[in-house]
C-alpha cells in the first residue's frame, strides 16, 4: 500500500529529533546552574588546581609530642572528638635497650598514641635507663602517588586532585569502608556523624586560600613543613628541607609511593 | 586542560540520539512501503531497532545522571573540589594576627618563641580576626607551658625541658610559669609583678 506519508513521516521524525536535542542542551545547562547555586559558601575564586602541587614533609627530630597539631586538626575540620577519629595524630616510639648479653641490636619497640596525642603524652612507663631511644612520629595521609584507597572506592568518591591532595567527595561516598581497609597507613576512618569516609584533606579549604594547613600553622617545633612544589617562594622552607635532609617515606615496600617525606626516621617506624 | 564542554562536545553527545531517530524514521518510512522487508529479514531489522533504542536511551540517561562537572579535573566530580574548598577556616594564620598585633609579633620574633605560631597557644582565632569586638581568643590555661616543656624521655634534646617538681622553688601558694617568665620572651621576667 503506497502512501504519501513516507516523506512527511521521515521529516517529522527528523524535526522532532532536532527539537529534542535543542531542548536537551539548555535543560542540562539549567541543571548545572541550579547545582552551582545550591553551593552556599563560595570557594576561593581564581584558584587553579593545575598550577599547584602541595607537599607535606615531617622532621621527626623536631617533633616534641605536644599534640597541638592533632588538636588543631580536629577543631579545624570538625572531626568528632572520640578517640578513634583522627585525620592526623602522633605516635610515640620507645625502643628499649637490648637485654644484656643477648647480642641483639635493639630491644623491644613500644608504640603508643594515647588519644592520638591530643592531650600530650604522659611520662612513659618505661624507666629512662631502659630506653635506648625514643621519639615522636606525626602521622597523616601519605598522599600516595598510587593511592590504594582511590583504587578501592567502588563509587569513585575519592580521588587524587591535580594539586596533590587526596580528597573524599562526601556527597558521593556511600560509607562502605573499603578505603579504610585499603589504606596501609590507617589514615582513614568513617565519620559517625556523616557516615562517610574521612581523611586528611591537607586542609584543602585553607591551602586554596593561601593559608597553611592547621597542623602546620600551630606546630611549635617546625616538625611539619609544607609548601608548593610548583611555586617555591623565596627561601622556601620545603625546598630547604628537601635539600638538606636525608628523606624516607613510610612502607616503601608496598609500592604506593607516598609523597609525604620523613626526615631522621628510624627503621622501626612503620 | 579544564575539559569544558565545547560545541563539538555537545554535537558528539547528541549525534547518537539524532542519528538513532533519523534511522528509525528512515526504516519506518521504508517499512510502510514494504521495500525494507525485502532487503532485511524482519528479525535483523528488529534487532537493529532494539540496539539503537537501548544505546540511545543509555546515552540519554547517562547524559542526565552524570554530574555536570564530571571530568573537569579527572575521573570524578570536579565541583567536589570547590565544595570542599568552600569550608571556612577556624585558624586565621599568623598573617591575620600581624594586621593588628604586629608589635607583639615583633617582640616574639626576637626571642626563643619566634617560630611558635600565635594560635598554637591562643587557640583558633578566625572568629576573633573577623570580628575582634565580640570574639576574644581563648584564655590560656595555667599549665599550657607544660604541654611542651615538661621533661619527657621522648622529647628531642634541643627542646628546653623541666621536671616540674625540681624546677619550681617551693613557695607558699600556687605558682605559675608566668610569674617568672614572659610567655613571649620566655627568658625575661615579667615587667610588673602580677597580683596573685
Amino acid at each position: 500500500m503506497k502512501s504519501n506519508l513516507n516523506r512527511r513521516g521521515a521529516l517529522k521524525t527528523f524535526v522532532l529529533a532536532i527539537a529534542g536535542a535543542a531542548v536537551l542542551v539548555p535543560a542540562r545547562k539549567a541543571k548545572s546552574i541550579v547545582k552551582s547555586l545550591l553551593v552556599t559558601t563560595p570557594a576561593p575564586a581564581g584558584y587553579d588546581p593545575f598550577k599547584h602541587k602541595w607537599l607535606m614533609a615531617i622532621d621527626i627530630d623536631r617533633c616534641i609530642g605536644c599534640g597541638l597539631c592533632a588538636d588543631a586538626c580536629k577543631t579545624e575540620n570538625h572531626v568528632p572528638r572520640g578517640p578513634t577519629y583522627f585525620r592526623t595524630w602522633i605516635e610515640r616510639y620507645i625502643i628499649k635497650k637490648p637485654k644484656p648479653g643477648s647480642g641483639e641490636i635493639r630491644g623491644e619497640v613500644i608504640v603508643d598514641s594515647p588519644n592520638g596525642g591530643i592531650n600530650g603524652f604522659p611520662p612513659s612507663l618505661v624507666p629512662r635507663e631502659e630506653i635506648l631511644k625514643s621519639f615522636y612520629v606525626p602521622k597523616l595521609c601519605n598522599l600516595c602517588e598510587h593511592s590504594p584507597c582511590v583504587q578501592a572506592c567502588p563509587v569513585g568518591a575519592t580521588f587524587d586532585t591535580p594539586d596533590g591532595a587526596v580528597l573524599v567527595d562526601p556527597n558521593y561516598c556511600v560509607g562502605c569502608g573499603f578505603c579504610v581497609q585499603a589504606c596501609p597507613f590507617g589514615c582513614r576512618f568513617l565519620n559517625p556523624e556523616t557516615k562517610t569516609a574521612e581523611k586528611c584533606s591537607l586542609c584543602y579549604h585553607r591551602i586554596t586560600r593561601g593559608l597553611k594547613p592547621a597542623c602546620v600553622e600551630v606546630c611549635p617545633g617546625q616538625a611539619r613543613i609544607f609548601g608548593d612544589l610548583l611555586n617555591p617562594t623565596k627561601d622556601d622552607p620545603l625546598q630547604a628541607f628537601l635539600q638538606k635532609n636525608k628523606l624516607q617515606s613510610l612502607k616503601p615496600s608496598l609500592g604506593t609511593d607516598p609523597r609525604v617525606m620523613y626526615a631522621n626516621m628510624d627503621k622501626e617506624v612503620r | 586542560m579544564g575539559g569544558k564542554k565545547t560545541i563539538q562536545g555537545w554535537a558528539s553527545e547528541y549525534q547518537y540520539v539524532v542519528s538513532g531517530w533519523l534511522t528509525i524514521g528512515y526504516f519506518r518510512s521504508q517499512l510502510k512501503n514494504n521495500s525494507m522487508r525485502r532487503v532485511l529479514p524482519p528479525q535483523i531489522f528488529m534487532l537493529v531497532l532494539l540496539t539503537l533504542a537501548i544505546v540511545g536511551s543509555y546515552r540519554v540517561a547517562r547524559h542526565f545522571l552524570t554530574p555536570p562537572s564530571f571530568g573537569e579535573y579527572g575521573w570524578y566530580r570536579g565541583a567536589a573540589l570547590k565544595e570542599i574548598a568552600s569550608r571556612t577556616p577556624s585558624y586565621a594564620g599568623r598573617k591575620a594576627c600581624d594586621e593588628c598585633h604586629s608589635d607583639e609579633i615583633g617582640k616574639l620574633a626576637a626571642a626563643e618563641h619566634k617560630n611558635v605560631s600565635c594560635e598554637a597557644c591562643h587557640g583558633p582565632s578566625q572568629a576573633h580576626s573577623d570580628d575582634p569586638d565580640s570574639h576574644a581568643p581563648l584564655k590560656l590555661a595555667d599549665n599550657l607551658c607544660l604541654r611542651c616543656h615538661e621533661a619527657n624521655a621522648s622529647r628531642p634534646a634541643w627542646l628546653q625541658q623541666i621536671v616540674v617538681a625540681d624546677h619550681y622553688q617551693s613557695k607558699a601558694g600556687g605558682q605559675h610559669c608566668i610569674d617568672c617568665h614572659q610567655p613571649h620572651q620566655p627568658n625575661e621576667a615579667p615587667e610588673e609583678k602580677k597580683p596573685s
